[in-house]
């Protein structure tokens, strides 16, 4: 795999932490929530991810009915899940600043 | 929900999606599906979820192509890489069922006919002959070869899911399967020499026994899908 797709799809798994760490959300649900954030990434790419995050047990899902009506699978972020959105947050500061100043500079 | 309660769902679900939408899912359903080493709940549920995603994108007038890219191949792979094998006991009971059923509809049909040829055509005898040697190294080699031809057409069902190929020469393919496996099959029961001490047996034994080798082959998948 790429080092750009690599660090992409890190960046996705670290975005999706969040939201769900908000609220327990479902798969289209949370495609949305990306999308209202600015993040064009295909609605599709957050399955494999969804698929990942559980079995590093990191979410879980569970089937609940929703709002308008049929069953859906809502995930949810577990105890190891929350250590690990707290660690992606400190990677992500720790790699925002420097690199945002870099570019600035090249300005 | 179980993996048959998922599937029976998904069936009545699917009718939902357009044609094109259809297509393009069904193609990536029985792709998915076939990967049979991966836990069938885990499959299931995924597969509902790209089906419920699907159905609510298709509701906001978009296509499969647009929610899952353009390389629905590509996709499927990729969901497959990250779903969780089947656990180990699941796997040995399945393996275990294949085995009741295969020897067990062998012996079965294999037993009728002698019982048709008897009993309605008055040739041949009423009493088999099974040469223990000979019967033990037919089964165990049976066995590998069976895997191997089914195997081999998992793997073109695969191969064939994003593939638009023609009626006709999927024919010919599998009418050649279905040539070959049985001709390997033939030369070998034909062309073992007989060994090992001999028993005799009437020939309704064969039959029934073969029935019971199916019975166990289907409480077996009864104790799975528990």
């Amino acid at each position: 795999m790429s080092l750009r797709s690599q660090l992409l799809k890190g960046i996705l798994e670290g975005c999706i932490l969040s939201v769900i760490s908000r609220q327990s959300v479902y798969g289209y649900e949370l495609s949305l929530k990306l999308h209202d954030y600015g993040l064009s990434v295909s609605e599709g790419s957050i399955y494999p991810v969804l698929l990942r995050l559980q079995k590093e047990k990191w979410i879980q899902g569970e089937m609940k009915p929703s709002p308008s009506g049929p069953n859906r699978k809502y995930y949810e972020l577990t105890e190891q899940g929350e250590a690990a959105l707290a660690e992606f947050k400190s990677n992500w500061e720790g790699i925002k600043k420097p690199v945002d100043a870099l570019l600035e500079e090249e300005r | 929900m179980s993996a048959e309660e998922l599937v029976e769902l998904n069936n009545q679900k699917r009718d939902m999606l357009n044609q094109v939408n259809v297509s393009y899912y069904e193609d990536m359903l029985v792709y998915i599906r076939l990967s049979y080493d991966k836990s069938d709940e885990e499959s299931e549920e995924i597969l509902m979820e790209l089906l419920d995603h699907l159905l609510e994108a298709q509701a906001a007038g978009k296509t499969a192509e647009e929610v899952f890219g353009n390389h629905p191949k590509h996709y499927a792979d990729e969901i497959c890489g990250e779903l969780p094998k089947m656990v180990t006991k699941k796997r040995t009971l399945y393996i275990l069922m294949s085995l009741f059923y295969f020897v067990g509809v062998s012996a079965a049909v294999y037993g009728l006919f002698d019982l048709i040829r008897y009993y309605l055509f008055n040739v041949g005898d009423d009493v088999l002959t099974i040469n223990s040697g000979t019967a033990v190294v037919n089964t165990m080699l049976s066995l590998p070869i069976a895997f191997f031809f089914i195997n081999g057409l998992i793997r073109y069902l695969r191969w064939s899911c994003f593939k638009q190929i023609s009626k006709v020469l999927e024919s010919v393919i599998f009418g050649l399967h279905g040539a070959v496996s049985f001709s390997v099959f033939f030369v070998l029961i034909y062309f073992m020499p007989t060994f090992g001490p001999s028993i005799d047996v009437p020939i309704y034994v064969t039959f029934l026994l073969g029935m019971a080798l199916c019975l166990l082959g289907y409480l077996t998948l009864k104790a799975i899908s528990k």
